[in-house]
């Protein structure tokens, strides 16, 4: 994940004072997951590197409901609930899980040339400009909660490894 | 006290009637016969008042008034004569004669006109100056709620500014501010500082090459003895200190060991030029100050996108300068010179608006700055030389100078002052 430790940066500081500015979180209270977000980076463990999660779980300053309600007012985008979702291997879309985990979003569909994304970082805007360059095809963002994603993700790791696995047999 | 009033008429007989006439009536005279001599006198004495003759052998009432008009302005004049053409009694109160009489005079009606001149005038001289759109510094503060006087808030920009600032006033360890060069930073953390109350918050200004870690905990216990119970550390131009400076300025929000040790709550707010994505790209910053200042960042609006603002910064700065200077009278734009300011686009900012302000200032005496004066000023900054532009730009900075070298000697003005082989006052005069 060393690799997108910069977005990691980036795209939890335009969330964090996107939270602030809508009022969804107090600035001493971004203050305070700056902090354990820093701890984070400083030992390298990125995936524990998510003011989004610090401000929903640990300090618990973040009611998820009304970001997720905040974010169809003011955004227009759909909620879905990944755990609902056929999820499968990334392979075929090129996509690195490690950009997943970094950025909490998931291309979880393809319809033609169109994507469908989900993730917890709607209004972080670096995370929507890295996604929409690398895929360089119309995109359909989803917003999903914190668990979903991290439930998601874990289930598309599970996929991989058991691709690795199956591949592994075969040789 | 009696209202004073100065009686000019060359005809001896009838200036000894005017004087009679306003004596009675309680009035301080002084009368004269010769123009000249009362426009000496005008000069040197205040008057409440000036009644002059229309038809004099050295100069015309009007030419008279005129004179009385560059020396104080606001003192209103009444005209006497034996006879007046209506063109002219119009001419003379476009020109701004206060009262016309023929003679044979109706005394009660001069004298009615001399009482409601008097109180209009003073009415004016005690009530701030407004024009159309001027509201005052307390009507200001009544629409915000709180007073802000960096920015005059006539402007959508400045406004949310004022607010923004405001409604972050309790932020617990940083404050980002992010503006164009050439801001007023300084001003605005100290609108900042008067958001609060009493003596327990203090504000310390750090600026490039002025500080290090024992003369910030000099300042930090300094303020400490004057009573403060919460530290606001200020770094000014914070992209370009150095990096032991940078790396001392990102622990003061927490305060190392030695700091912390003090006893007293630590914050800092950041003043940058460039937002916190260049900042950090071209390495100006590590991921522990990009997270840091990023907690609660503040657009600083460009002059241009305070136009409204930017005709009553001029004449502020008008304001102050004329007060360092110790001028009795503080000259005033004319409207068209404050509409010429809000105008340009001011690359530059409040340094750029300040040094022609300044220069103006230091070229023009009168009471009123014409438009001829603001475009000659502009024009002179468009067309300077490289040589005028440095010396303009070391102005600009001599009172940064000045400040870090306060800092640096704890405040004490005369060590200050003998630093910079100059007086107390001058020290003084730049540390306002």
């Amino acid at each position: 994940m060393q690799e997108y430790r910069a977005l990691i940066l980036r795209s939890n500081r335009f969330l964090g004072s996107a939270l602030v500015d809508r009022g969804l979180v107090s600035v001493n209270d971004l203050e305070t997951a700056n902090e354990t977000f820093m701890e984070a980076i400083q030992a390298s463990e990125l995936k524990r590197a998510s003011i989004l999660n610090t401000l929903l779980f640990d300090t618990k300053a973040l009611d998820e409901q009304a970001l997720l309600e905040c974010l169809v007012e003011e955004s227009g985008i759909g909620l879905i609930d990944l755990n609902h979702v056929e999820l499968r291997s990334l392979r075929p879309f090129d996509v690195d899980l490690s950009l997943c985990w970094a950025s909490s979003t998931i291309p979880f569909d393809k319809i033609e040339k169109t994507y469908m994304l989900a993730t917890c970082y709607q209004f972080s805007a670096p995370v929507l400009k890295y996604w929409e360059e690398l895929l360089d095809s119309p995109i359909i963002w989803y917003g999903t909660s914190s668990a979903s994603m991290t439930r998601g993700l874990e289930r598309i790791e599970e996929i991989h490894d058991a691709e690795d696995a199956a591949a592994a047999d075969e040789e | 006290m009696p209202y004073s009033v100065l009686i000019l008429d060359d005809d001896a007989d009838f200036n000894s009637l005017l004087t009679d006439i306003f004596e009675q009536a309680d009035y301080a005279v002084t009368s004269l016969t010769n123009p000249l001599e009362a426009i000496d006198v005008f000069r040197e004495t205040e008057y409440d008042l000036v009644v002059a003759d229309h038809k004099m052998p050295e100069m015309t009432g009007s030419e008279f008034m005129r004179h009385c008009k560059q020396i104080r302005s606001k003192v209103p004049v009444i005209m006497v004569s034996g006879y007046l053409d209506n063109d002219t009694i119009r001419e003379l109160i476009r020109e701004g004669v206060g009262g016309v009489f023929l003679k044979p005079l109706n005394i009660f009606s001069l004298l009615e006109r001399t009482s409601s001149l008097i109180e209009e005038a003073k009415k004016l001289e005690s009530a701030p100056h407004k024009e159309q759109g001027e509201e005052s510094e307390r009507e200001i503060d009544a629409k915000l709620g709180f007073s802000f006087r960096s920015f005059p808030c006539k402007s959508t920009a400045s406004t949310s500014l004022a607010n923004r600032l405001y409604s972050l006033r309790h932020f617990r360890s940083t404050l980002t501010l992010i503006g164009e060069t050439g801001m007023h930073y300084r001003s605005i953390c100290e609108d900042i500082r008067g958001f609060y109350e009493g003596n327990a918050e203090h504000f310390i200004y750090l600026s490039p090459g002025t500080f290090d870690h024992a003369q910030v905990i000099s300042l930090i216990e300094q303020a400490k003895e004057q009573g403060a119970e919460r530290v606001t550390c200020v770094l000014l131009d914070f992209e370009n200190m150095s990096e032991s400076e940078k790396k001392l300025a990102a622990t003061l929000p927490k305060g190392d060991t030695d700091i912390q040790d003090l006893g007293v709550t630590l914050r800092a707010i950041y003043c940058v030029s460039h937002d916190l994505d260049s900042l950090f790209e071209e390495g100006l910053i590590d991921e522990h100050l990009y997270i840091l200042m990023g907690t609660a960042e503040v657009p600083i609006p460009p002059l241009r996108d305070c136009k409204a603002d930017i005709g009553f910064m001029a004449q502020q700065m008008v304001v102050d300068i004329a007060r360092e200077k110790g001028r009795p009278q503080v000259p005033r734009f004319e409207k068209a010179a404050r509409d010429l300011f809000r105008e340009q686009s001011w690359e530059g900012n409040y340094e750029a608006l300040r040094n022609t302000v300044q220069k103006i200032m230091n070229t023009n005496l009168g009471d009123v700055l014409t438009l001829n004066i603001v475009k000659a000023a502009m024009h002179g900054n468009a067309g300077a030389s490289p040589r005028a532009r440095f010396e303009s730009h070391l102005t600009s900075r001599q009172v940064d100078l000045v400040r870090a070298a306060a800092i640096l000697f704890g405040g004490d003005r005369p060590k200050v002052a003998s630093f910079f082989a100059a007086n107390v006052n001058a020290v003084a005069s730049k540390l306002q």
